[in-house]
Parts: structure tokens; C-alpha cells; sequence
């Protein structure tokens, strides 16, 4: 087996290209998601794979069962108020699946 | 690192007498040996490793990609993979390369630590981990780049990838024009690591004969 | 509301200190010992992370290199690898050897 970004999510919800917005929610503890994106809505540019819950991890928990994790392309106009440079810009980064609904 | 109580642990002479963290760290080292979770010389060849070996690393696999279109398609499919392929272990980190074209510009950040393919590049620089570039690359990539001396063209878009999670990324600059035929050598002394987490772009020297790039 | 001192990605803030200031070396050594420690799993990064976090507003007084220093200790502590105690009878055996 290759040593890969990759560990297949055979289960996922979502593929590349579908439209979701990330969820609204400040629940206390460790998490990966940053406000900036609360609530925006973006596009799956890869699955990234399967990946053991960060949010337990942080706790000593093994993080299983694995969520899967994306990468999430948002338009920065989208993002920011007053976003200054061109429509053409974006914002990149992943975000894991229970954040993640379909827009 | 020794353990005599009368020998004082190496420092850099200049730096004053040791701080409360400083001393705070060495105290947990020495505990964590003593309880044998540890070992000083496990300590040491991660420094070394640190030191020596990851910060080279970055500039030849970009520079090797430049010189071989088919190990870059690789690299862009999946980085992790043909680093290994390549003979480069890169651990625990997983890594995404991004490309820049004429059309786009690439930055990265960490916006929430300052997660970074550290078995790739070495350490981050102090400004990558400092709180105004976390809190401002996001925002305006443009004015914090021109803050590092780099201004991109209009028609330019810039892509910021805020590597919150389990990935980790780095830049493939465009190789540019006046390195034809160089070697791949010659290549990573301009592919400085500023260049690879996008806040730079490389340059070749006015007069190509020799490359004079210096690595960040 | 934010509750977590790292979440800071588009804060507004002032200039970036874009010089590379590098590490002194017990921060080499600092950050050597936390991979020592994530690369055989006997600490993990997300906790790590997440001990960093804890520091609440602490955070932002804290220096890097000060802020995961402090972390892992409190960490360490938590998992119960060393006391409190341990650690401060420690600290004064390592400050008595800079100056005895």
C-alpha cells in the first residue's frame, strides 16, 4: 500500500463538487473548524479520507469510529465583508464531515 | 545532555541566563528520562534531524519536480506517495502540494497553531507561527504578502490553504524564465522556503551564470 | 462567541514581523522533545493542541515556544506522567546547576 494522503471513506455523504455550508456552532472543547467559515458555504474540492476525530483525540480518546475529512474551496468574497481582490480568489481548507451540510 | 549535576547544559553563550520556560522544559525532559518514558539521545537525533536533515529536503524535491514533469504530475496527485517513491519518508505528515500558474497564487497558514510539514521544511519561521499572520493571511493575503515584498499582478488569484486538520501543504513556485538547463542543484538555491509556503516567489539571478539564491 | 483563543483566523491585527528570528537552542531542544514524545504516541498532537487552548487567555500573553512549554507540562501533569511536586523539585535541581 502506498504511503498516501489518502485512506478511502467508502460511507461518505458528500463528493467532489457538491455544495455545503458549514454548520453554526460554538460547542466548547477542542475543534477544528475556524469561526471565519461558520455558516458559509463552499465546495468539496477532495476527499481527503478517513481520519480518527480530532475533537476526542484531544481528550485521550482514540477518536474512532473515523470521520471523514475534506477539503472545502470558499469564495473569499463570500467570507469577507469587503473582501478586497478579485472574485477569482478563495480560501481553501478541511473541514471534517459533521460539520458540513448540504447547501 | 548530561546528567551530572555539576555540568551546566549546553547553551549559546549569548543568549543570558536561562528563562523560567527554559529551565521549566529541561526539568520535564530530565524527569521523563529519569521515569524512563525517554532517552537524552532520542532527544538529540530529533534535534539533529531537525537541524541537518528536513530543512533540505523541500527545496530539492520542488527543485526535482521542476526538472522532471512526470515525478511533479505525481507530486500534485499525491505528494505523500511520491516523496516516498523518491526515498523520502515524511512520517507522520501528509502532505498536499499546490501549484502556482500564471493564473494562481498559492499561501499557507495554519490560522489555529501553526501546523506545517515540518519532515519536509524543518522548522516553521517565527513569522509563520506569529499571531498577526495567523489572524491576517486569511483576511488579506495581498497586503501580507506585499508586507514580505511580494506584489502579484491583478489578474493573478490568490488561493490561501489554512491547513487546520490532518493535511499538510507546500507551494510548487513556477520555475522561471533564465534557469533552462540548470541542474537540480542550481534549482533548490533559488526554491528558498519562503517560496514554498508561498510569501516569496523564486528569482533567477540577473546573471544566470551562477545562481546566487540564498536559502531562506 | 469565541472560546477558543486560537481561533483567530481573520482578526484584524497590525503588521507581521516578517524576519525569521530562528530558535534558540532550548527551543530546538523544546520542540525535539515534543516530537520525541507525538512520534511514539505517548502524547498526541490534538492534545497538545487542545492543552495550548486551555491556556485561555493566557494564550495571548505567552510567547510560543513559552506557550507549548507550558502546555505539555500541564498535559503531562493531567496524564499523570510526573506531580506537580515532581516537577517543581526539579525545576530548582535545573536552576541550581545555572546558578549554584
Amino acid at each position: 500500500m502506498t504511503p498516501s494522503a489518502y485512506t478511502p471513506a467508502p460511507q461518505r455523504r458528500f463528493n467532489v463538487g457538491d455544495l455545503v455550508r458549514v454548520k453554526r456552532s460554538d460547542p466548547p472543547g477542542h475543534r477544528r473548524t475556524p469561526s471565519y467559515v461558520k455558516g458559509k458555504e463552499g465546495t468539496i474540492e477532495r476527499v481527503c479520507g478517513s481520519f480518527p476525530n480530532p475533537e476526542e483525540l484531544a481528550y485521550g480518546f482514540d477518536g474512532e469510529p473515523k470521520r471523514v475529512l475534506y477539503r472545502v474551496r470558499f469564495r473569499q468574497k463570500e467570507v469577507w465583508d469587503k473582501y478586497e481582490g478579485p472574485d477569482g480568489d478563495w480560501i481553501e481548507m478541511e473541514i471534517y464531515e459533521h460539520w458540513l451540510e448540504r447547501a | 545532555m548530561s546528567h551530572d549535576p555539576h555540568h551546566a547544559h549546553p547553551r549559546d553563550a549569548e543568549e543570558g541566563p536561562p528563562g523560567e520556560h527554559e529551565i521549566m522544559s529541561r526539568a520535564m525532559q530530565e524527569l521523563l528520562e529519569e521515569k524512563g518514558i525517554l532517552t537524552a539521545e532520542q532527544v538529540r537525533r530529533r534535534m539533529e534531524l531537525f537541524e541537518q536533515e528536513y530543512p533540505q529536503r523541500g527545496s530539492r524535491v520542488i527543485a526535482h519536480a521542476w526538472a522532471d514533469p512526470a515525478f511533479k504530475k505525481r507530486l500534485l496527485e499525491d505528494a505523500k506517495a511520491a516523496c516516498a517513491e523518491w526515498g523520502l519518508d515524511l512520517e507522520a505528515d501528509r502532505l498536499i502540494a499546490v501549484e502556482n500558474t500564471p493564473q494562481v497564487h498559492n499561501v499557507i497558514v495554519c490560522t489555529l497553531c501553526s501546523c506545517y510539514p515540518r519532515a519536509l521544511l524543518g522548522m516553521p519561521p517565527t513569522w509563520y507561527k506569529s499571531e498577526n499572520y495567523r489572524r491576517r493571511v486569511v483576511r488579506e493575503p495581498r497586503a501580507v504578502l506585499k508586507e514580505f515584498g511580494t506584489i502579484l499582478a491583478q489578474d493573478v488569484s490568490i488561493r490561501v490553504h489554512d491547513s487546520n486538520a490532518d493535511m499538510r501543504y507546500v507551494v510548487v513556485p513556477m520555475r522561471p524564465d533564465g534557469t533552462e538547463g540548470w541542474s537540480e542543484e542550481e534549482l533548490a538555491s533559488i526554491l528558498t522556503r519562503d517560496t514554498l509556503v508561498g510569501v516569496a516567489i523564486p528569482r533567477a539571478p540577473r546573471d544566470a551564470d551562477q545562481p546566487t539564491g540564498r536559502a531562506a | 462567541m469565541n472560546r477558543n483563543p486560537a481561533d483567530i483566523g481573520g482578526e484584524h491585527a497590525g503588521p507581521i514581523d516578517t524576519v525569521d528570528h530562528g530558535l534558540k537552542f532550548w527551543e530546538k531542544q523544546a520542540n525535539a522533545l515534543r516530537n520525541t514524545l507525538t512520534s511514539q504516541k505517548i502524547v498526541r498532537l490534538d492534545e497538545l493542541r487542545r492543552a495550548a487552548e486551555d491556556l485561555g487567555e493566557r494564550y495571548y500573553r505567552l510567547a510560543y515556544f513559552e506557550r507549548t512549554t507550558e502546555a505539555m507540562r500541564n498535559l503531562l501533569v493531567e496524564k499523570g506522567f510526573f506531580t506537580r511536586k515532581e516537577l517543581e523539585e526539579k525545576i530548582q535541581a535545573v536552576r541550581k546547576r545555572y546558578d549554584p
